[in-house]
């Protein structure tokens, strides 16, 4: 894994959201929003600044009559965050 | 000396933030609660029709329950999808939920069993009965309880 510093992914916030979307296939929106504690239009924003990065897909599943929202790491998002946590790791080594 | 953009101690933070985010999604790996309810009912009819000596009954429900079974385990049997709010990374979910929770039913089977025999022996009115609804009380207990130690300990 090639270590990166992912300005885009570093924010707190973001990194929690790709920290929770890189141990799953998929996560819905609510569950990332009362996990997180934040408010719907605070994640919207989150996910649509990493979904304008190619990080994130955002799918709409049809459930009964209401629609859920599920957010996945892209392939790219996923080597991102994965090279953001070598790049951390080598910093903390050679701190 | 080489610059980073962030400090060691700002990178531990992250880092932590990240582990923090993985444990929360680690904690989702389980079997849906409807899961085990509907195991232990099943397991209870399963008991209730031994006890009406049927052998043809017995049969037929026992290879009903292993039909619905297994239709029904392969979807949650993985430990992935116990919410139906997000699906756990296979790699994380690992493999011996599914074996764990089969080895179980197999013994499971066997504690029924011996149980019903024991009771029978004793001279009990419905021994299938009361042995499957002691497991049933375990299946309850047990099942959930099993798959957070199992965790516990991976």
């Amino acid at each position: 894994m090639t270590a990166r510093f992912d300005e885009l992914i570093h924010p707190s916030t973001r990194l929690a959201i790709t920290a929770l979307l890189a141990a799953a296939d998929w996560v819905e929106f609510a569950y990332i929003r009362d996990e997180l504690e934040l408010s719907d239009s605070a994640l919207s924003k989150q996910l649509s600044t990493l979904e304008a990065a190619g990080y994130v897909a955002l799918e709409r599943q049809l459930n009964g009559r209401r629609h859920r929202l599920r957010a996945r790491l892209t392939p790219a998002g996923r080597s991102a965050f994965d090279g953001h946590v070598e790049a951390l790791r080598q910093i903390i080594d050679s701190g | 000396m080489e610059s980073h953009p962030v400090s060691p101690a700002e990178a531990r933070t992250a880092l932590d933030a990240v582990r923090r985010e993985r444990k929360r999604v680690l904690d989702e790996v389980g079997l849906p609660a409807w899961y085990w309810w509907g195991l232990a009912i099943g397991w209870i009819v399963l008991g209730v029709i031994a006890d009406l000596e049927h052998p043809w009954l017995t049969t037929a429900a026992t290879l009903v329950f292993g039909a619905v079974h297994s239709t029904v385990a392969p979807r949650v049997v993985s430990g992935r999808n116990r919410t139906s709010q997000l699906s756990v990374r296979a790699e994380l979910a690992g493999r011996h939920t599914a074996a764990l929770v089969l080895g179980g039913l197999v013994a499971l089977a066997g504690v029924t069993v011996v149980a019903a025999l024991l009771l029978d022996a004793d001279g009990a009115r419905h021994p299938a009965t009361i042995a499957s609804v002691f497991v049933a009380v375990l299946i309850l207990l047990g099942g959930p309880q099993l798959l957070l130690r199992s965790r516990a300990a991976g």
